[in-house]
């Protein structure tokens, strides 16, 4: 039920009308998907989404406890909005390349902080066989039988499939042989050609994109999926990639959640002409996804993009989770963020409660592992600063 | 006049800044006495209070009086052990006979060590003749400066590494029901006056006992802490835990006075709908529907409500902004709060006070920047005087006549009175004809006594905040009001804070504007509340309701981030503070967002809102960019 305050704003917005569609449990069109982020009444965009978050979540928050692995930096293709790629593996350049054993072992390392998911993204290495890849799961799995495998993009699969000449289902078969179990969803940027012709000319394709995720979802690969926003791209293109992302879900139902992306701007290309998009985008972006994304059981606020304050604030806003413990991410840290490396578990669940939420631990497959209605138990008291 | 209470205390260095303000107090009289004569006149009802070692307190039950004790947070000097020989091969410690706890704290640190000698009281001399061989002895009071042996352990320092918490040696314990809630104020304002002269303490005791002034004033600026916050409390409840585990003092519930006097009222049921809606449309809450929204609210229906209110006093699409500069004229303060870190004693290596130099250097910069305030703040300097700052202001109304001197709290109004020997109207008067505009609302926390005694202790009473306020409001200047929260306080205290704001804008109607923000832990003392971004729109939406007769408020970015202060503008906030060309407090805590003023206007534009410049007191301006 969404309270008297409430419905009047909606009213006041003239959002009357696709607020009666979100409550008949009507699918929104792409006009209303427009209007909802040209909505002027914040809070009330964001009780209807919060409606929706509730209806399907009640008041559990998700978040996994996971490890980044970023392999090599090297990559062939030049997006602009990047700044982790770099051309070579020179010391000059920042550039590195892990050796499959340096991988596995920085891997491995982390077994004992009760990761349950190691997420594997990487450069496009110009030079690096298959067998690079396939040998670099296969040793996580075999080392670590129990964690979960999400990796690779639906860029690096296209890429694979090109350079060592297989079909995407032959790629993705000798992967899932390996070790890998779901795909995370970036490389998706924006749909619109406009745009991807600006920004990354070079690599995959909206329909390459579209048909690798297609294949995945009927091999049985979970994956997750992203808009990269805040750039060149109108609101009607934001629609439009969401559409899509709609329509390929009713096809296949095999995303798991959807991400929007904030551009970070330090260190890359585009960064000088477009300032980061500011926190208001991605409360707005969030909310409209949850309303038009109605065939997505979960919206992720990325709290290494936005900071923990705002992601906090985005659990009113209708996401239901936070993505995890994130150990070593790289990728937006050299593109500018500030937030800290990796949110300790204690830390998640204070943003989350003090958010009025339940912290639920989730495995790579959405499935509760753990409801934590309780406090964990204290921690030893740090040693305070001595100012005297 | 009440009759006076009567009060005992050692005569030790560092009880001084305690005492000396107690001299010629109309309440209290003070009887000096050595420690163990302290305690004894307490337990037989000769004294209503004393100024007791901590292991005292299990002679009676006693009331503690709260916010003010002698601790050390590291080294103390005062409270050690030497001997010959290390401490590792003694077998026996003369103890010196004049503090029990200091006893109870050499055993601890002894017993950590593994070494269990055999203790024997000893006056001090005889044992520090003594302490040789396998034989140690423990040294306490201003003896311990002069202390010359091969080993000496300072226990302070040993208690701070062995539990990583500060070392309480002594507090003001009263006899039950002895002493009221006005007798805690005298206590207080004695100690804010001893504090401020700690200088002057450590001169007068030099020439009384022989010795370095300056080693006697580093002693009771950077060695003795004197609040009795949650920290100082943690290290105090961890040691008459640890005492009461080796059996060496029988175990003791903590308990103080605010305790006795204070009795809560219950509140009154109410529902959260009913008051959201009686909040959006402008009716008046009260007390009670404050408290339960406080505490029930959803963010969104609070934010809902709030944003209803914003649309009623400022209808239309505009925010404002100031382009102004904070500066802090003085990082030297005798108040020591627990929540900053901004503040350093004087003779700190990293005290300052600003140069003309670098005044005209920062002034300059705001004025091309397109400035037209300096938010004018500092530490409580315990040598500037009210002449100090007439002069300041003048020199800056001549050389910067467009310049809105937006200048020192009520705290620091107060500072200047009581150095100045001014009274409070007189020091207003004679600030406000050297040029001062406005006043800037810090340092009011949290308006609630009990809450500003626990992590402020030795800063101005919430009233005496309110009275400069409304003696200022009178005078016909005009000031803002903030509040910092998240310090551990409840619903009903924040609640209180706004109540006391509303009443005398009722009155005044001096207010321009409300802020509030969360407390920032990094590098201060206090452990954190809920300073989340949730809980900061949720008190900023609250306010909004509350303030019915504030007219603007203030989304904090500095704190929160450009992301949660847009939402803020949605959920009750008509303006975007400050451009800020310098903030050193706040950031000395940790907090590093930082806007120009296209930033600024971006995202008050990419908010749905168009952006405009305002003065202190929200008239628009044009830009003056140069």
């Amino acid at each position: 039920m969404l309270s008297t305050l409430a419905n009047r704003a909606l009213e006041r917005d003239g959002l009357g009308p696709i607020r009666d569609k979100v409550l008949a449990g009507e699918r929104l069109t792409d006009a209303d998907g427009l209007r909802l982020f040209e909505a002027a009444d914040l809070p009330a965009l964001g009780a209807l989404a919060n409606h929706v978050r509730e209806a399907r979540h009640g008041a559990l928050a998700f978040y996994n406890r996971n490890v980044h692995l970023n392999p090599t930096n090297v990559c062939v293709a030049s997006c602009k909005f990047c700044s982790f790629a770099r051309k070579d593996d020179q010391r000059a350049s920042d550039g590195y390349t892990m050796s499959v054993d340096e991988a596995v072992a920085k891997v491995l390392s982390r077994k004992p902080l009760g990761v349950t998911e190691v997420h594997i993204v990487s450069g496009l290495h110009p030079d690096l066989p298959f067998e690079y890849y396939t040998e670099l799961l296969s040793r996580i799995r075999a080392g670590w039988p129990e964690v979960a495998i999400k990796a690779f993009t639906a860029i690096e699969i296209h890429f694979f499939a090109e350079k060592f000449g297989m079909s995407y289902e032959q790629v993705l078969r000798r992967l899932m042989d390996a070790g890998l179990q779901t795909m995370p969803g970036g490389g998706a940027e924006i749909f619109a050609p406009r745009v991807r012709r600006k920004i990354c000319d070079d690599k995959a394709t909206a329909d390459q994109w579209i048909e690798i995720h297609r294949t995945a979802h009927r091999l049985g690969v979970k994956t997750n999926s992203t808009m990269l926003y805040g750039h060149i791209e109108r609101l009607d293109e934001r629609v439009d990639h969401m559409r899509r992302l709609r329509e390929l879900q009713d096809e296949t139902h095999g995303f798991q959640v959807f991400i929007p992306l904030a551009f970070h701007p330090e260190h890359n290309m585009i960064g000088k002409a477009f300032p980061k998009p500011t926190g208001y985008d991605a409360l707005r972006s969030l909310a409209v996804a949850r309303l038009y994304l109605d065939n997505f059981d979960h919206v992720k606020a990325y709290w290494v993009s936005l900071g923990e304050r705002l992601a906090q604030t985005a659990l009113s806003f209708g996401v239901d989770d936070l993505d995890g413990t994130v150990l070593e991410e790289r990728i937006y840290h050299m593109a500018g963020s500030t937030v800290p490396q990796a949110l300790s578990e204690r830390t998640l669940h204070q943003l989350i409660r003090a958010a009025g939420r339940v912290p639920a631990e989730r495995d790579s497959l959405y499935r509760v592992l753990k409801v934590h209605d309780a406090p964990l138990p204290e921690e030893p008291p740090a040693r305070l600063q001595v100012t005297a | 006049m009440p009759k006076k209470i009567r009060a005992a205390a050692v005569s030790f260095l560092n009880a001084w800044p305690l005492t000396a303000g107690l001299e010629g107090s109309e309440r209290i009289e003070l009887v000096q006495a050595e420690p163990s004569r302290c305690a004894a006149m307490l337990e037989a009802g000769e004294v209503d209070l004393a100024l007791v070692s901590v292991a005292a307190l299990t002679k009676g039950q006693y009331d503690i009086v709260p916010g003010i004790a002698i601790g050390a947070d590291g080294p103390v000097q005062t409270v050690v052990l030497a001997g010959e020989q290390s401490p590792a091969i003694w077998d026996e410690v003369f103890l010196d006979t004049a503090s029990r706890t200091s006893h109870v704290l050499a055993k601890l640190v002894l017993d950590a060590k593994g070494v269990h000698p055999k203790f024997t009281p000893m006056p001090a001399e005889e044992g520090l003749a003594r302490a040789k061989g396998t034989k140690g002895a423990l040294v306490i009071g201003d003896r311990g400066f002069g202390v010359r042996a091969n080993h000496v352990l300072d226990l302070g320092r040993e208690w701070t590494q062995l539990t990583g918490l500060p070392m309480i040696f002594a507090l003001w314990a009263a006899r039950p029901g002895a002493v009221s809630p006005e007798d805690v104020q005298e206590l207080t304002r004695a100690a804010q006056h001893g504090l401020g002269i700690r200088t002057e303490l450590a001169q007068r005791f030099a020439a009384l006992k022989g010795g370095d002034p300056e080693k006697y004033r580093r002693y009771l600026t950077q060695k003795i802490r004197y609040g009795l916050g949650p920290y100082e409390l943690q290290g105090l409840e961890a040691f008459l835990e640890r005492a009461a585990a080796k059996g060496f003092l029988p175990p003791m519930p903590l308990r103080f006075v605010d305790d006795v006097v204070r009795t809560r009222r219950a509140r009154r049921a109410v529902s959260v709908d009913t008051a959201l809606q009686k909040g959006a449309d402008g009716e008046r809450l009260d007390a009670d529907e404050a408290a339960t929204l406080d505490e029930k609210a959803p963010l969104l229906e609070l934010g809902l409500a709030a944003d209803a209110r914003r649309r009623a006093l400022h209808p239309g699409d505009l925010v404002t902004y100031i382009v102004s500069r904070n500066v802090n004229y003085t990082n030297v303060c005798t108040t020591a709060c627990h929540f900053c870190a901004f503040y350093r004693p004087r003779g700190h290596g990293e005290s300052y006070v600003l140069t003309r130099e670098e005044l005209t250097q920062k002034i300059d910069e705001t004025v091309a920047l397109g400035g037209i305030e300096i938010l004018l703040q500092g530490g409580l300097h315990p040598d500037l005087g009210v002449e100090w700052y007439e002069d300041l202001f003048r020199w800056v109304k001549q050389t910067w006549p467009v310049i809105n001197l937006h200048a020192l709290s009520p705290e620091e109004i107060w500072h200047i009175a009581r150095t100045s020997e001014l009274g409070l109207e007189a020091t207003i008067d004679r600030l406000i004809a050297a040029g001062m505009d406005s006043i800037p609302g810090g340092g009011a926390e949290i308006l609630d006594d009990e809450v500003r005694r626990r992590i402020a202790p030795l800063k101005c009473s919430t009233d005496e905040w309110l009275t400069v306020m409304k003696a200022a409001h009178v005078k016909g200047l005009k000031s803002t009001a903030t509040m910092m929260f998240g310090v551990g306080e409840g619903p009903e205290h924040r609640v209180a804070h706004l109540m006391r704001l509303r009443e005398l804008q009722d009155e005044t109607h001096g207010f321009t504007a409300f802020i509030c923000w969360p407390f920032q832990s990094q590098n201060t003392r206090l452990e954190p509340g809920d300073g989340s971004a949730h809980a900061y729109l949720r008190t900023n939406a609250l306010s909004r309701l509350v303030l019915d007769n504030v007219p603007n408020l203030q989304a904090s970015w500095v704190t929160m981030g450009g992301g949660v202060a847009q939402a803020a503008l949605h959920m009750g906030c008509n303006d975007f503070g400050q451009v800020m060309i310098e903030e050193n407090v706040v950031s000395a805590a940790g907090t590093t967002f930082k806007m120009d003023s296209e930033e600024v206007e971006r995202h008050i534009r990419d908010a749905g809102f168009r952006a405009a410049r305002r003065n202190m007191r929200y008239q628009l301006v044009e830009e003056t960019r140069a």
